[in-house]
């Protein structure tokens, strides 16, 4: 599983869906940043609402850009063996195929980890620069966990639609479009109490902290995103069996 | 054990109604280049991949090592290595980074198999040039580096020259012979290019759509390649007795009602068909003909011939 990681790891070299992933997180936070500090007070940005950005930044990026590209860059992953027609190579060494798309998925998982991460960092800076005086190590640990929470909670959401588009022999980019679909339904779903706490990318802010929920409701979210990845694993050994 | 590193019994394989390979049976011998020779489309891919496991098979058989693959990957593919249809690699890594990934996923122990590999194929190590950027010629000595990094007993290439320039498929022969001739490698490869396996194999094999026409060694197939005297005659009988009678002829062949062909080209033909006209023999034509290796294969092929 080593190597296999390893590989995985070394097959990323030069992506440009790795760029595309920066980009799409920096443009996405340079945005909200300037969104932010045209429609509100000076006040309000500089001195009143320490952690704002932080705040609508994870907002915008889990709504808008984040699942899509995860989705996209998981997909592409796991088709690129047949893609790039390296699946007979591998065939030959022989290489255990579940073991394969395993190693796929954790390095995404690790991926939508670290995508959260470093839009914490870009973001926590900015805030020094905001309201350096008024941040504390508690709101230091307190967005840190929110943002490592949704990168995990991202990778469980999208994990169906990077299993079911390889399945259906589509084209990757087909996960960009889905995911974003889906992905921005959750600006609708989050208007209400209850569906919130169901759909799978408003469940994310639940398990991460955004929205005040009970135990309950958490308790619920966190089941609807075990079951996406539950439905994932389904499809994925459906794939396995059938290459 | 016998000296079979690969056989095939009645290979068979369908899709729905269509038989794309027929009850072929094939056997490769240990240290021979064995050359599947075909047009685009005979079957000669989907053989090779079913004998590599990477297809199913319909009905029969193949083995390597007296094995079957399905069940005995681990055992059998690390002395196997192989190159199918067009050489798949990363797009995004260069040569040596795409074969230090499979190296290390077969876990070759040798520290310096993928420079060795590459030098073997007259590729640089560690170029900065991505493989998307490769020329097809490029691809394809990449994927035979890729085959020989583990230092394979066998080693299955399917249209290994594709692409190549003459010098690179001149290279490429040298290369194939001298990992049979000195390495003592069994070889199985594919061709629609006649004159590439003439000049490499040892063994032969004909396919076409599906069906395996002829297997026979490379000599057996020179010996119907020779020169002999055709002669069209009106009564081919008392032809082959005055030939015996007369001259001594042992080595020849009827070929129907009027023809016979005399292997023996040093006869003087003015003096056999001198003694066939006053024998009352009429001689309809005679001369002396040469068969290529082509024309053998367009006839068993039923005339369309390959390249």
């Amino acid at each position: 599983m080593k190597i296999l990681l390893w590989a995985e790891f070394q097959k990323l070299r030069r992506s440009n869906l790795i760029l595309f992933t920066i980009f799409a997180i920096v443009f996405t936070a340079v945005f909200v940043f300037l969104a932010g500090t045209t429609t509100a007070s000076p006040e309000q940005i500089t001195v009143g609402s320490v952690g704002w950005y932080m705040t609508m930044t994870q907002v915008w990026e889990t709504i808008l850009v984040l699942p899509a590209v995860i989705a996209l860059l998981g997909s592409y992953m796991i088709c690129r063996e047949e893609q790039d027609d390296t699946i007979k190579n591998l065939r030959l060494i022989p290489v255990n195929e579940r073991k394969l798309t395993a190693a796929k998925m954790i390095v995404l998982f690790l991926f939508s980890v670290l995508a959260y991460f470093l839009l914490f960092l870009l973001t926590f800076l900015t805030e020094m620069v905001l309201h350096a005086s008024e941040l504390s190590v508690k709101v230091f640990f307190d967005f840190l966990n929110m943002y490592l929470l949704e990168g995990v909670g991202v990778f469980f959401a999208v994990s169906p639609i990077i299993a079911i588009v390889p399945y259906l022999k589509k084209n990757y980019w087909l996960a960009l479009v889905a995911a974003e679909i889906y992905s921005f339904a959750g600006l609708f779903m989050s208007m209400s109490n209850t569906l919130r706490s169901f759909y799978p990318i408003t469940a994310i802010f639940g398990i991460s902290g955004y929205y005040e929920t009970t135990a309950q409701e958490k308790l619920c979210s966190f089941l609807v995103l075990l079951l996406c990845g539950t439905l994932a694993l389904v499809f994925l050994q459906k794939l396995n069996r059938r290459l | 054990m016998s000296d079979r590193i690969i056989e095939t019994k009645q290979l068979t394989k369908k899709y729905g109604n269509q038989t794309v390979v027929n009850s072929v049976n094939l056997h490769v011998k240990k240290g021979h280049i064995y050359g599947l020779l075909g047009r685009n489309g005979a079957g000669k891919t989907t053989i090779m991949k079913m004998i590599l496991g990477l297809t199913s098979i319909t009905s029969g058989s193949a083995e390597v090592f007296g094995k079957n693959i399905k069940g005995n990957e681990k055992r059998i593919y690390p002395r196997i290595g192989a190159m199918i249809e067009a050489p798949g690699f990363y797009p995004n890594l260069t040569g040596t980074e795409n074969l230090e990934i499979f190296a290390k996923l077969r876990g070759t122990s040798a520290p310096d198999a993928v420079k060795k590999a590459l030098e073997v194929v007259g590729l640089p190590y560690r170029d900065k040039k991505i493989f998307s950027k490769y020329s097809l010629g490029m691809k394809q000595r990449l994927g035979i580096a890729n085959a020989i990094l583990h230092d394979p007993e066998v080693l299955i290439l399917d249209e290994p020259t594709n692409g190549l320039d003459p010098i690179g498929i001149a290279q490429m022969r040298e290369f194939i012979k001298k990992l049979s001739t000195e390495n003592g490698k069994t070889i199985l490869i594919s061709s629609h290019i006649l004159s590439e396996i003439a000049l490499l194999a040892d063994d032969i094999g004909i396919i076409d759509k599906g069906v395996l026409l002829e297997e026979s060694s490379m000599k057996e197939l020179e010996k119907k390649n020779r020169k002999y005297i055709l002669l069209q005659v009106s009564d081919v009988p008392k032809t082959i007795l005055i030939l015996e009678r007369r001259f001594q002829v042992k080595d020849y062949s009827v070929q129907d009602e009027q023809t016979v062909r005399i292997y023996d080209t040093e006869l003087n033909m003015g003096e056999i068909n001198k003694v066939l006209v006053m024998e009352a023999i009429a001689v309809l034509s005679s001369g002396i003909c040469n068969d290529t290796l082509e024309d053998y294969f367009r006839k068993i092929t039923g005339g369309e011939g390959i390249a």
